[in-house]
């Protein structure tokens, strides 16, 4: 959770102080990267998971939410193979499409958050004073509030929808890569070619896109990695409880809580789901810890 | 509980008095050939916590459950719905003289023998107290009970007025009362002896005495001398939850449980067998409720679906059913529970109304719209989907619930059958007429509540809206406080729409479902109104039920002629009963009274 | 203790302060700004609904609500419940809060339990089929969703093997002074826990091989001190420096955790109160219960950080 990979952004990356050619580095990395093996499943589970996304949009076994197309709460069989669900829907039609919604929350909320996060912290971090001062003083707030919670009341305020869920999710987890980004900034700002670059009277935002943020801009991709997960599980957990994007939308946290309520039914409707999920999951986590060994090398685990 | 007559009752009394004696000590007794259990607890769980069990602002079904066991009213329903005496000793009619000629003026007598828990007599003030208070307090039904008796009005105004110097409402209503204040009395309602109470209603209401028996509401009898220690929360303390009933409660802990022993020396009858009843409060969620199901099948419960929770989880129930030693213990009742779509048809009947078009005239093209849309919902399939055949019926029969006085009769309804040819037609008949239709129903939505089996019904209305009319409804689930009010300001299009009867008479669907507000602020969400409809309800509802029966039906066929709604199902409640468990059940209105159940040994 | 860490300590109260002041008052004007009350139904509409607003003052302007509501607060008084009409507040809280801290900590005591233990074996046979297989089992536990173990829990414990369990810890927990059994705890703590002791794991791991081929474990070593000995005195007490750093936010996620987990087994914690209130709109008992969360995270924070200094004596404030 979003919450607990704070402090190792925060304290294992701001540390990185080595100044390196970008070409190199990139090459570096993707060497690194090809070698380790889970972090290369993972990759393949992934862009499979996005192509079925894909397929999902213009085809699944059955209409996603075509009703008593079989029988209710009936198990896995030969023309529906992952079974129905409690209203005799194909449950393999609505897990395709469901991967779709974890994905795109999961990328969505990660793009959100690399924005606010890059803004906040290389503000925070370039201007220090007191603009670093409130802007964390606010990260703390943030840090002292289970964001679970601040989601759950986000949305409930806010009305359940997708794009609601992708602000509530954002707005709770955005705190992690602005911390990181203001740890980076403020390290690379001394370095000498920043310095000297505001000696030959570069203006500010030329220092910080120009300069600092492609600089820091490895350990932010693996930090923001870690985003797509934390979002994906925090829309499940939403949808979970009842409070995530709204039926008929077949996300996975609102199918596997559909399943819940028939637990001791027919347990394979809470199965499936869980079990993509969870795939999913391991395999951003997988990916995540690759690219952290990969492009961002002196940090070990 | 079945009060009889006084004489009758007398001999009740003594037989079940020993046998009641004979279960509270350590041997058992017989009954029917099965030997009463040593222990006899009642132990169960409702889901939802409740809101208040003063009868005087109570509302909700789980309330009235309970705290029908507390207290009584001068009337009771048997298990047949029936009106019977409870603390009066008969219920008055014309041939006994009780109701005057001309309908206005009703006498009733009260047994003497009756008292509250705390040992006090109950009298004629009592009811003059307890009756005035409920209507200055304005409860959720006071309106439905009192409106009809002269001067509620007069009460309900000098009521509302804000009291000076910061005393509460109830307190405010508690010293006016105390202090004989007239202005805070219904001058219909007098005491010509301590046993003797009369009621002069300013017009005949057929409905007045079906009204008046409600359980738990506000015709029932509370004691002066501890409602006024504590006007708010008298009703959440043991030593002040005081009421006739044969039950009184000794614990009380929110979300946790409430407990109840049996009133000694009980003036009614059939004297209570269970010396105690145990109630755990649990959350209403699927998770807490599919838990207390496995408890149930444990034996850590008695029963499940007494205390207005007769709702249980769908899959939970489909499991029992299938099982072979579970299913004769899961009892389907019935429960007078209609669930339709309302449309909004009329705009301009509520001045917030938010919701406009397309449904909204009485024009040719705006009904065959809601007719297309009516006729395209299979509600045999979604009986057989979303309910699996087991918690609810199709509705066919029109908008009063099956069992009912009112119901039509099984396939009566024309907005009930299925025909997606002809919804088809309809459809295009409707765009013909109003070709701005075309572009309108492309942006409809229908708003429902989350939970039960709403979400599955709205799915399958959308599939079927979807597949019939080739028209895609957005759904939109809220929760439970923002859909209701929003329901009734008028915000919403269509919307999921639904009753749960209070008591057995046609007026109380029609009188608050539809046309303008007679007595109280009504739930009219569709905002269909007529003068044919406001005048024959006027009518129907001065007389007596056999003459006002073919009027309230004039009233389903032009709600029918002019497709105001979509009938969907009647709900049918769960109870998950040991067969240990004797005299356990429902009528399709309440549960059974606690003093009609025994523990068998087990 | 010193001046400046009584000093520290003053400061640190002030921001937990000054956090809960801010999300009372936010969560209070959010809550408020939900459409509609918990009160109307087709009954209750017009002069009856109006009755029960000014019964409980909710006729008034928000900003006077407030600090009705905050003045109170600070006294330890939150209100009544307007669902459960009347009902005072801050003792049904108070009890949900007892039931949550005993799932808590069960879960928090496995975290660290488990979770040290689980990294220290794998540190110490790096590379061979334990260290494997215990990685594995901590990045599985760090990516399954808790409410997929809480529910496979239920699944396998309560319906496979309903006839070896009897279903036992499928009760909920109850908070009438008979707290949940072991037997009924574990199954919760564990779900709740799994996450948060898949990561200590790692953590201590890391740390672990850190510090054993550090100089100073070599030399102690050397000397011949015994092998467990040397584990337990001198590295496991600095390889565990850094699983404390992370306590703080793994509190946050236990209690994040336990809102799914209490709401699938049906504990009466405040995670359910939480989600109850929000739905049936009980102002005054979400207000409550986020303010608790806030407190218990603020404090929970200085207690880790006041830690750190009995742990590493190097650190002061």
């Amino acid at each position: 959770m979003a919450v607990v990979a704070a402090p190792r952004a925060d304290q294992e990356f701001a540390s990185s102080t080595l100044v390196r050619e970008q070409a190199s580095l990139w090459r570096d990395g993707l060497r690194r990267l090809r070698r380790n093996r889970l972090a290369l499943i993972s990759a393949v589970y992934l862009i499979l998971l996005g192509l079925v996304a894909i397929v999902a949009l213009f085809w699944t076994p059955y209409p996603t939410s075509a009703i008593g197309v079989a029988q209710i709460y009936s198990g896995p069989s030969g023309s529906h193979l992952l079974g129905a669900d409690e209203l005799g829907r194909d449950l393999l039609s609505r897990l395709m499409a469901g991967a779709q919604i974890s994905l795109s929350v999961g990328l969505l909320s990660a793009a959100i958050v690399l924005g606010i996060g890059v803004v906040v912290g290389l503000t925070a971090g370039y201007f220090r004073g007191w603009v670093d001062g409130i802007i964390s003083t606010v990260i703390n707030i943030f840090y002292g509030i289970p964001a679970l919670l601040v989601a759950l009341l986000m949305v409930t305020v806010l009305g359940r929808s997708f794009t609601n869920v992708v602000i509530a999710i954002s707005a709770t987890v955005w705190m992690d890569v602005a911390r990181l980004v203001r740890g980076q900034t403020l390290s690379l700002r001394e370095r000498e070619y920043v310095e000297a670059a505001r000696a030959s009277g570069a203006r500010s935002g030329k220092i910080l896109f120009g300069h600092i943020l492609p600089n820091a801009l490895g350990p932010i991709i693996v930090a923001v990695t870690f985003v797509i997960p934390s979002a994906i599980l925090f829309e499940a957990f939403l949808s979970y409880l009842g409070v995530g994007i709204p039926p008929p939308t077949p996300t996975w946290g609102a199918i596997a809580s559909e399943g819940v309520q028939a637990l001791r039914l027919s347990p394979h409707i809470l199965l499936f789901p869980s079990i993509a999920l969870s795939l999913t999951l391991l395999a951003f986590n997988f990916l995540g810890d690759g690219l952290r060994d990969a492009f961002d090398p002196r940090q070990k685990r | 509980m079945r009060p009889h007559k006084l004489t009758i009752g007398g001999i009740g009394l003594s037989v079940l008095g020993l046998l009641g004696a004979a279960a509270c000590g350590s041997t058992s007794s017989t009954t029917q050939g099965h030997t009463l259990a040593a222990n006899q607890t009642l132990h169960f769980a409702v889901f939802n916590d409740f809101d208040t069990l003063d009868p005087g602002v109570s509302d909700l079904e789980v309330d009235s459950e309970i705290a029908q066991n507390v207290f009584d009213g001068p009337f009771r329903y048997d298990n047949n719905l029936k009106i019977i005496p409870d603390i009066a000793t008969v219920v008055p009619t014309a041939a006994n003289g009780g109701i005057s000629a001309d309908g206005l003026t009703y006498t009733i007598h009260l047994k003497q023998n009756v008292t509250f828990s705390n040992g006090d007599k109950v009298t004629s003030k009592d009811f003059l107290y307890s009756w005035n208070r409920a209507a200055a307090l304005n409860g959720p039904y006071a309106a439905s009970i009192f409106g009809p008796v002269v001067g509620f009005g007069a009460v309900q105004a000098a009521a509302s007025a804000k009291p000076a110097g910061g005393v509460s409402t109830q307190q405010n209503i508690e010293n006016q009362l105390a202090a004989g204040n007239s202005a805070f009395m219904m001058s219909g309602l007098t005491a010509p002896d301590a046993y003797t109470v009369k009621v002069q209603l300013a017009s005949p209401a057929g409905f007045f005495l079906s009204a008046l028996t409600l359980q738990a509401t506000s015709g029932m009898i509370v004691d002066e001398k501890v409602v006024k220690n504590d006007p708010v929360n008298w009703w959440s303390k043991p030593s002040e939850f005081v009421g006739t009933g044969a039950y009184k409660m000794t614990e009380y802990i929110p979300h946790q449980d409430m407990k109840f022993v049996a009133v000694s020396n009980w003036w009614g009858t059939p004297k209570p067998v269970l010396t105690n009843v145990n109630v755990d409060i649990k959350a209403s969620d699927t998770a807490t409720q599919s838990t207390a199901i496995a408890a149930w099948e444990q034996g850590k419960y008695d029963l499940l679906g007494y205390g207005g929770s007769s709702s249980l989880p769908i899959a939970d129930i489909l499991r029992i059913h299938q099982s072979s030693s579970e299913s004769s213990q899961l009892k389907l009742i019935p429960k007078g529970r209609t669930t339709w779509v309302s449309f909004m048809v009329n705009a301009s009947y509520n001045p917030t109304t938010a919701a406009g078009d397309p449904f909204t005239g009485t024009s040719q093209a705006a009904i065959d719209l809601r007719k297309a849309f009516a006729l395209s919902i299979d509600n045999k399939a979604l009986a057989n989907i979303v309910c699996d055949n087991l918690v609810c019926i199709p509705a066919t029969g029109g908008l009063i619930t099956k069992g009912l006085i009112g119901y039509a009769g099984d396939g009566t309804d024309p907005l009930a059958k299925f025909n997606a040819a002809q919804a088809k037609q309809l459809l295009q008949t409707a765009e013909q007429l109003n070709p701005s239709y075309t572009n309108m129903v492309q942006h409809l939505t229908y708003v429902y509540n989350q939970g039960g089996l709403n979400d599955g019904v709205a799915q399958f209305l959308q599939g079927d809206w979807q597949t019939n009319l080739g028209i895609h409804v957005s759904i939109l689930g809220q929760t439970q406080p923002p859909f209701i009010g929003n329901r009734l300001k008028g915000d919403d299009v269509m919307s999921r729409d639904g009753w749960q009867f209070d008591y057995n008479h046609p007026q109380d669907w029609y009188d608050n479902l539809w046309g303008k507000a007679v007595l109280s602020a009504n739930a009219n969400t569709s905002g269909y109104d007529s003068p044919t409809y406001d005048s024959t309800l006027a009518m129907a509802d001065k007389l007596p039920l056999d003459q006002a029966l073919p009027l309230y039906n004039q009233l389903a066929t032009e709600l029918q002629t002019q497709a105001v709604y979509i009938p969907l199902y009647y709900s049918v409640g769960t109870f998950l009963i040991h067969p240990y468990v004797q005299g356990a059940g429902s009528t399709t209105q309440a549960d059974y009274y606690w003093n009609g159940i025994s523990i068998l040994s087990h | 203790m010193t001046r400046g860490m009584l000093t520290y300590i003053g400061q640190r109260l002030l921001l937990i302060a000054f956090t809960v002041l801010v999300v009372s008052f936010v969560v209070f004007l959010g809550i408020h700004s939900l459409p509609g009350n918990t009160f109307v139904n087709e009954r209750v509409r017009g002069a009856s609904l109006a009755l029960l607003l000014h019964e409980y003052g909710l006729d008034r302007p928000v900003l006077v609500q407030y600090w009705d509501f905050i003045s109170h607060a600070v006294q330890g008084n939150f209100g009544v419940s307007i669902v459960n009409r009347g009902e005072a507040i801050t003792p049904i809280v108070l009890r949900e809060l007892s039931v949550s801290a005993e799932l808590g900590g069960a879960a928090l005591l496995l975290t660290i339990g488990m979770g040290v233990t689980f990294g220290v074996i794998a540190a110490l046979r790096q590379n061979t089929w334990v260290d494997y297989s215990l990685t594995t089992f901590a990045i599985i536990g760090y990516s399954v969703p808790s409410f997929v173990i809480a529910s496979l829990g239920v699944l396998i414990f309560g319906v496979w093997l309903f006839d070896v369990t009897g279903g036992a810890f499928y009760y909920p927990l109850t908070w009438d002074g008979t707290y949940g059994t072991v037997v009924e705890l574990t199954v919760p703590a564990v779900a709740l826990g799994l996450f948060t002791s898949s990561l200590v794991a790692r953590i201590t791991r890391a740390s672990m091989l850190d510090v054993i081929h550090q100089d100073y474990v070599r030399t102690a070593r050397a000397k011949g001190v015994k092998n467990r000995v040397v584990v337990v005195r001198h590295a496991l007490r600095n390889a565990l420096i850094p699983v404390t750093s992370v306590l703080g936010p793994l509190i946050i996620s236990i209690i994040t955790g336990s809102v799914v987990i209490e709401n699938i087994f049906g504990i009466p914690g405040l995670g359910k109160e939480f989600i109850n209130s929000i739905l049936s709109h009980d102002y005054n008992v979400t207000v409550a219960v986020f303010t608790m969360y806030a407190l218990l995270v603020g404090v929970a924070n200085l207690a880790v950080d006041l830690t750190y200094t009995v742990i590493d004596p190097r650190i002061r404030y």
